[in-house]
């Protein structure tokens, strides 16, 4: 892999800080403004290798590393690295509370508005709607904050840190289970009769061999049947109580999270506080890129991290568990659908791109789709000609968007990447206001992401070098879309330098793609810190080479060798220690105990030689 | 501003480290005056190259003062007294570096109220004369320990803060700990003589000396791998006890003059016969600025 994580890393918080902290002070915002998610993602560029890869270890000062403390350098000294993110966190904490205490998930500045809108002038309700992408990024920001807070604690004395400390990890633990409240809020289950827009393209894009529809319908019902069952465990928030339309014949279903609190989504009784739970206005429809984000966010609530420290509290495992009910569901649905095989030469996955229930068709609802089926292989141990399969679409998904392949005249597939694929968000302007629409811009990350993943999974070399390759390029690509002038330099995007057609220059980082991009380095890091790949049959190369190595040994040894003067002693002891290594690394590490092998076994061979030399020299 | 020098063992280059510090000190133009309290072997004057004081003074020296035998205690000018060409003329700028030995011979005596009553009129006259005064005990549990405990109990109103050196080695790190935070470590004996725990905890840092840096030069990949692996073993184990990077005011380098000759570096060791690594010299510097920066003092 040329995706070097921790000097990526490094150099990426160097930038981070220089632009975030310029005099002293957290200066927040970027290209999307100000608002509760771009916040959270700039927080996390730091927090999140902070608090995940035990290199980037800030919350115990005696163990922080010297190039890290380096980079750092701008914050201060050892304890005031964590002191100044923690008031960072403070501040984010502070900003996005309202005056009743309750957690604020507004979309503000994030979303645009819909182009064709005659008035663009978002309306307050509008501005302040609670949406995933905010549940989802607070989530994986509170769990950051609270673990760094509570292993910071451990680091210090003075009262009045402590209490600040105690303080922030409250207040992150209450936006932690109001963003958990949400996203049980906002996962819906969008049922459609077989015949009508939504269960035709669903057909379509399910039969790949060209079955009849009323075939297809069959096979769907009982491929789907294990979840339809699951769904009547879901009984609290929104999608609840749909058992029986589930249920008829007529009807498929499709499930995941909106774009936002679904209109008439019931609140969730905790006995938490959580504050005011806020009417929703979403279509109760699931949107890919909404269930990705959301699927990504809640994965953390079961990481072993959140377990071995303890994070969730009682309340909290709760809604955990529902979360995990509909987590599972959804990975479960969309991988089925995904890579159903009907007897067709291709998985629905393969026939990119992916064409949703609402007919719109996109190279990005492939990367999705393959987003979560990626996840759900994790969670199976997959095979890996299935991966391979991933894989494959992987490699056309980069090449289709012009990652792997160049723009030509005329050609306007970059599109994708920027400015980027529009979806609307329907349901913002039942109420008034024009609607708000999203612009899904982060394929390159993603796809990186996914694709480490992926090899990380592999078994075989080839199938595994192959995706690292694959990876190398994406990085390659995203290497060259960071900007250049002088203040931002290290941080993203300017797509303009690797697409000629696009002229708009940027002058702020954007925090969603610059986090994005460090998701995919803390992914890096994860399958690097991984043991490396074992072959069996260099293990058995391994075996018969040092079984040869040590029958030549012995053999030296029963004649006498070492009483034979210092010289020969001093190399037959080295040999065993050499031998004794091999033997001990074998099976973690066969490649370097053949290496090992093949210098005893020429060592030895000296000796051998000699001895020739002896016959030939005719005494 | 009172500065206790100790170390659980011998041999950790205490009075070398501090002797530098101090000369360091004075260079930056504070005066300071280095108290030795090493009752059982008062070598001080060997660091600083005094001639007929390489081993304590005959009479009049810290002892007698103590046991009520002279009323002032000898007082060696350094920048006039030393008996090293490049110590000779106190540089431009620089403050008064004064040593009070101690006597040949003296050895440990337990302490009395009458002992401590002397120690501490003793800190009041330095302290108003002098910005640092940097007091070099003896290695271990020592009567002198217990002494300027009880002392600086009684004059509660001078700044005290304590340095505890010690080599970064494993058992090194054990002792230091345990000298610190053990049985009749500092911290108990200071508690049984009224001083806050964590307060006296908060005024201690500990100082690692000869410490084979990971990036010097002359090591092979392989030791540097290696010596990177027993590092991080080391950092863990200091933490454990107490002594981690947040309990550390800093570290000295191994260094070859250090190790071969105890004495002080001279701005002439690295300009003109530049025997020793700057390196060194950068590190006894900047300990000197620590001793009185108030933000490396302060607890989080």
């Amino acid at each position: 892999m040329r995706v070097e994580p921790r000097q990526q890393l490094l150099e990426i918080w160097q930038a981070v800080i220089r632009h975030s902290y310029p005099d002293d002070k957290w200066q927040w915002g970027g290209r999307d403004g100000s608002n509760s998610i771009s916040d959270a993602e700039q927080l996390l560029c730091i927090l999140g290798p902070a608090t995940e890869i035990d290199a980037f270890t800030i919350d115990e000062p005696d163990r922080m590393a010297k190039d890290v403390q380096a980079v750092l350098r701008p914050l201060g000294g050892l304890t005031d690295i964590p002191l100044r993110l923690i008031e960072a966190v403070d501040e984010y904490l502070q900003k996005y509370t309202d005056e009743s205490g309750t957690p604020i998930f507004s979309c503000d500045s994030y979303f645009g508005v819909s182009a064709d809108a005659d008035d663009k002038t978002l309306l307050p309700r509008q501005r302040n709607q609670p949406v995933v992408d905010s549940f989802a990024i607070s989530l994986s920001l509170s769990l950051a904050a609270i673990g760094f807070a509570r292993q910071f604690r451990e680091s210090v004395k003075r009262r009045a840190i402590l209490d600040k400390l105690d303080d922030v990890e409250a207040r992150a633990s209450k936006r932690l289970t109001a963003a958990m409240v949400g996203l049980l809020r906002c996962f819906t289950v969008n049922i459609f009769d077989v015949d009508s827009r939504d269960g035709r393209a669903l057909c379509r894009t399910v039969n790949q061999s060209r079955l009849s529809d009323r075939r297809i319908v069959t096979l769907l019902h009982k491929e789907l049947r294990e979840i339809r069952a699951s769904l009547r465990d879901v009984t609290i928030g929104s999608g609840a109580g749909l058992a029986e339309d589930l249920e008829l014949p007529d009807r498929l279903f499709e499930c995941g999270w909106g774009w936002g609190i679904i209109r008439d989504a019931p609140a969730i009784t905790t006995r938490a506080d959580v504050g005011e739970q806020q009417e929703g206005m979403a279509e109760p429809a699931p949107y890919i890129y909404f269930t990705v984000v959301a699927l990504d966010a809640i994965e953390a609530l079961f990481s072993e991290r959140t377990r071995l420290l303890g994070l969730l509290t009682e309340e909290q495992q709760r809604l955990a568990q529902g979360l995990q009910l509909r987590w599972d569901l959804t990975q479960s649905y969309w991988s089925k659908i995904a890579v159903a095989d009907f007897g067709g030469v291709r998985w629905p996955l393969e026939d990119i791109p992916w064409q949703r229930t609402t007919e719109k068709e996109t190279e990005y609802f492939s990367l999705h789709v393959s987003s979560i089926v990626v996840q759900d292989l994790v969670r199976k141990r997959a095979r890996d000609t299935d991966l391979d399969r991933v894989g494959r679409v992987l490699e056309e998904l980069a090449n289709r968007s012009r990652i792997t392949r160049r723009v030509f005249g005329g050609d306007e597939a970059y599109q994708l990447h920027a400015p980027g694929f529009t979806i609307n968000l329907n349901g913002s302007d039942e109420d008034g206001g024009p609607r708000l629409t999203w612009v899904m811009s982060d394929f390159a990350p993603l796809l990186l992401q996914r694709t480490i993943s992926l090899a990380g999974l592999l078994g075989d070399p080839e199938l595994r070098g192959r995706m690292l390759t694959l990876a190398d390029q994406i990085w390659a690509h995203l290497h060259d879309r960071r900007l250049r002038d002088e203040d931002r330099r290290g941080l993203w995007d300017q797509p303009a330098q690797v697409f000629p057609p696009f002229t708009t220059e940027y002058d702020k980082p954007s925090w969603y793609y610059t986090k994005r991009v460090v998701d995919g380095l803390m992914t890096a890091a994860d399958v690097i810190t991984s043991p490396p790949l074992r072959s069996t049959s260099l293990t058995e190369e391994a075996t018969y080479l040092l079984s040869e190595a040590d029958h030549l040994f012995d053999r030296e040894l029963l004649k006498g060798s070492p009483s034979g003067g210092q010289a020969i002693r001093g190399e037959l002891q080295e040999l065993r220690i050499k031998l004794d290594r091999a033997w001990a690394i074998r099976d973690g590490r066969p490649g370097t105990a053949v290496a090992l092998a093949n210098e005893i076994l020429l060592r030895l061979d000296r000796f051998a030689a000699a001895r020739d030399d002896d016959v030939d020299g005719g005494f | 501003m009172l500065i206790f020098a100790t170390s659980d063992k011998g041999g950790t280059g205490r009075s070398v480290t501090s002797g530098n510090m101090a000369y360091r000190c004075a260079l930056s133009g504070k005066h300071v005056c280095y108290v030795d309290f090493d009752f059982g072997s008062p070598t001080a004057g060997a660091v600083f190259n005094i001639d007929g004081a390489q081993h304590g003074v005959t009479g009049g020296g810290l002892h007698s003062y103590l046991l009520g035998d002279t009323a002032d205690p000898e007082r060696i000018d350094i920048f006039s007294r030393a008996d090293r060409l490049s110590l000779r003329d106190r540089p431009p700028g620089s403050g008064r570096l004064v040593l009070l030995p101690g006597d040949s011979g003296g050895g440990e005596f337990p302490s009395s109220r009458e002992l401590v009553r002397r120690c501490a009129t003793l800190f009041d006259e330095l302290n108003s004369e002098f910005e640092i005064v940097l007091v070099d005990l003896s290695a271990g549990r020592s009567y002198a320990a217990q002494m300027v405990l009880a002392a600086a109990r009684e004059r509660p109103e001078i700044p005290a803060r304590w340095l505890v050196f010690h080599r970064w080695t494993q058992q090194h790190i054990i002792a230091a700990s345990s000298l610190v935070y053990g049985d009749r470590g500092i911290l108990e004996t200071g508690v049984a003589l009224g001083h806050d725990r964590e307060q006296l905890l908060g005024s201690l840092r500990f100082i690692r000396t000869a410490v084979v840096e990971p990036d010097a030069q002359g090591l092979t990949a392989e030791q540097t791998a290696w010596v990177n692996d027993c590092n991080a073993a080391l950092q863990g184990l200091a933490r454990d006890r107490g002594a981690g990077k947040l309990a550390v005011l800093g570290s000295v380098p191994l260094d070859p003059v250090l190790q071969w000759r105890e004495q002080l570096i001279t701005n002439r060791d690295l300009t003109v016969s530049r025997i020793a690594n700057p390196q060194t010299a950068e590190a006894f510097e900047e300990l000197a600025r620590l001793l009185t920066d108030d933000a490396a003092w302060e607890t989080i």
